[in-house]
């Protein structure tokens, strides 16, 4: 048999692939990979920049503070994501109807999340919860006692949990599109054996999306994890460090008081509390998962 | 293929030690004692009432000066120590700075962290300011910055709300646990006090403290003076205000005003809350906010018998350059006209306190602008047997730690004995950290 040629006009060489990812390797080595490694260097040095070794990192596994913060960062991933996960999907599912002006609720729904937690929401966020606001003003109309948002541990943590739920937007369209993946025969075979909606949810619906769940599980956990802003802007982490998250943490050592060795070590703690809590939700998860396949 | 794997392996490793350049000392630059066309950056924090007449100073400076621009960059006090220590720290700190005093110690414990202005003496003329006043801003033997202006706080009130409820404003700490009582039946606070980026609520127990027992609570090379009953006596006294309504339990401030400054707080803009105490360089962000004339100052406060000391004072704002200045000459010349240019100084009026340039305050008080409250905030400190504040009372961290013992106060999660050990051990710890 007579062996075959390729035409090869333009040179494609065996390292050629290499030359055309090349940007992106640049561009990942210098602005995550250096600041990345770098990161766990200087987590090895002290407030007046001398190299000091692990200690950094012993002082975190053992200190009050980080233990608090990283507390407060469980506690607002757990009752968070489960949350946004339950309200993005029934919306997502909601929207998925066939109805007029359906595009102008989807748009509505997701505006939310473009706005983070910016100076505008604070403020409306003030409206809302101080002594006076018009949460307190309702529930004065309805006979309830008016409740302290702010100033209590618990209810200020909720306050911010309930400003990440409301921004359930970008979770909400990644199940919007996988919604559409299902194909209608599914739905329509189910109708024709007598299944109804609810049945249907359960039986195709939610098989169905299972990666996708799984997909916004672990997202939406990682960037809880990393809640900063909210609880910075709100509430300052107070009262009494109730919602001082491991990212408020990192910021105050970092740039309240200086200690960089410190708040990298922390930064790296933070990283591997991520990751552990990545695995474990692939090892929970997994049995589900397979099933799909 | 060798070449290609050399090449990208050299690219790479050129991209790695490029970023490494950017954390590395930058080249120093010397000062050649003339003034070419640059534009400088310059950064300070404030109210309203100082960013307006720092804009107009630089509108002048711009005139004299056309072929060097100032841009200017300003805002609150809450996040900037945190967005210019991120400056400095990345190599992108402005050519002139307003500073805070700890940033002296916080920034440049060893005298570079800041330009030497030693070097700048052909331009930057220091002939105006006191030497005491100068060593302010000394460090490790070299001028890192000059003060602006001295000042330390005072009592600050509502004189409506005071006429209306026919209260004095209080002479004594007794007279003022009394007016508790008069404004809590109208719903009112006759003072205010935070532990936010203000952090009043430590210092007037601190200047309590040292009134009643002589001692010093910090030394200006940052050692303890306070013992551990002499916390407790502050945080009892603190919590004596909560209890007696002289000032807002931490939860309804909190439940009150969210996260927002006392100034911007709607209940010290509708009088419910009728005092504060400020800077005198500071206390026009408390002024704009209510009707011209309201805001009165009032008496330092004294003890049953007379004594009337405690109360200090500290360089309220300094000016420095960044090590980092390609154009330390122009920056010279800038300051050099903040501090002491006398068609400046008139534009800058008080909102940065009293110049400590004479030059400065011989044209403020030539042009019959010697007045205010934080002229009048001077006055009374003059006559008092003040102390200077340890650079080290205002860093962060100490902050923190007064902050979490009052809190741990107010909310009752410990008892005041309980509290102040923490609070003793836990400063006595990190200045053991911080004093190389």
């Amino acid at each position: 048999m007579k062996k075959r040629t390729f035409h090869n006009p333009v040179g494609v060489g065996k390292f050629t692939g290499l030359w055309l990812i090349s940007p992106f390797i640049l561009g990942f080595s210098v602005f995550t990979l250096y600041p990345f490694l770098s990161s766990f260097l200087l987590g090895m040095t002290d407030i007046h920049g001398d190299f000091t070794g692990p200690s950094n990192y012993i002082d975190v596994l053992t200190s009050r503070s980080f233990r608090s913060a990283a507390m407060v960062t469980m506690r607002y991933t757990l009752i968070l994501v489960p949350l946004k996960l339950i309200v993005s999907l029934l919306t997502a599912v909601l929207l998925n109807q066939r109805a007029k002006g359906m595009g102008l609720f989807r748009t509505a729904f997701y505006i939310p999340s473009i706005l983070g937690s910016n100076l505008a929401i604070v403020i409306m966020w003030q409206f809302l919860f101080t002594t006076d606001g018009l949460v307190n003003q309702c529930l004065r109309l309805i006979g309830i006692s008016p409740v302290s948002w702010y100033g209590d541990s618990g209810n200020a943590l909720f306050i911010i949990i309930l400003l990440r739920l409301w921004e359930f937007g970008s979770a909400m369209v990644i199940f919007l599109n996988a919604l559409r993946d299902i194909p209608a025969e599914y739905y329509e075979a189910a109708k024709v054996d007598g299944c109804g909606s609810v049945r249907a949810f359960f039986s195709i619906t939610l098989p169905m999306l299972r990666d996708v769940i799984f997909l916004n599980l672990v997202l939406q956990t990682i960037s809880a994890m990393q809640e900063f802003s909210a609880p910075y802007m709100i509430t300052g982490g107070g009262p009494m460090g109730s919602t001082e998250t491991v990212g408020m943490l990192i910021y105050d050592e970092m740039f309240r008081y200086g200690d960089t060795g410190y708040a990298n070590a922390v930064s790296w703690s933070l990283f591997v509390l991520i990751t552990a809590a990545v695995l474990l939700l692939f090892k929970i998860t997994g049995k589900l998962r397979e099933e799909n396949r | 293929m060798k070449n290609n794997i050399t090449a990208l392996a050299a690219m790479l490793g050129l991209a790695l030690l490029t970023s490494c350049g950017g954390s590395a000392e930058s080249k120093d630059t010397s000062p050649d004692g003339r003034l070419d066309p640059c534009s400088l950056r310059f950064s300070w924090w404030g109210g309203d009432d100082r960013h307006e007449a720092t804009l107009k100073a630089i509108d002048l400076w711009e005139k004299k000066h056309p072929d060097i621009k100032i841009i200017p960059e300003y805002g609150g006090w809450d996040g900037w120590t945190e967005k210019v220590s991120a400056q400095i720290k990345g190599g992108t700190a402005p050519d002139v700075m307003q500073i805070n005093y700890d940033w002296l110690i916080s920034l440049s414990m060893d005298g570079n962290g800041f330009y030497d202005l030693g070097r700048l003496d052909s331009i930057l003329d220091t002939s105006g300011f006191d030497d005491d006043v100068l060593c302010f801003g000394r460090v490790g033997g070299k001028l890192n910055a000059v003060t602006v202006s001295v000042s330390g706080r005072g009592l600050f009130y509502n004189s409506d709300v005071y006429k209306r409820l026919g209260a004095e404003y209080p002479e004594t700490w007794d007279d003022l646990i009394a007016l508790g009582e008069v404004f809590g039946k109208k719903g009112a606070y006759p003072l205010d006090l935070d532990i936010q980026s203000g952090g009043t609520a430590w210092y007037l127990a601190v200047v309590y403290v040292q009134q009643r027992t002589g001692r010093e609570f910090l030394s200006m090379d940052g050692v303890l003076g306070f013992t551990r009953d002499d916390m407790k006596m502050a945080l009892d006294f603190y919590k004596e205000l909560e209890d007696n309504h002289v000032i807002r339990t931490i939860r309804s401030r909190t439940d009150e005003d969210g996260n927002a400054a006392l100034y911007q707080s709607p209940e010290f803009i509708d009088g419910s809350i009728a005092g504060v105490l400020e800077w005198g360089s500071s206390v026009g962000k408390y002024e704009m906010v209510l009707p011209d004339g309201v805001l009165e100052a009032g008496p330092m406060l004294k003890g049953d018998s007379g004594e009337d000391g405690g109360w200090m004072i500290k360089p309220s704002l300094l000016y420095a350059i960044s090590s980092k200045t390609k154009y330390p000459d122009e920056a010279a010349a800038f300051m050099d006209f903040l501090l002491n240019d006398t068609e400046c100084a008139v534009i800058l009026g008080t909102t940065r306190g009293i110049p400590s340039s004479s030059y400065a305050e011989e044209s403020l008080e030539e042009n019959g602008l010697l007045t205010g409250l934080a002229q009048e905030n001077d006055q009374m400190l003059e006559v008092l047997d003040t102390s200077t504040i340890s650079p080290y009372m205002e860093l962060p961290r100490m902050k923190e730690f007064y902050n979490n013992a009052i809190e741990k106060v107010s909310y009752s999660t410990t008892d005041t004995a309980e509290a102040a050990e923490e609070l003793y051990n836990s400063i006595n710890e990190y200045l053991e950290k911080i004093r190389r």
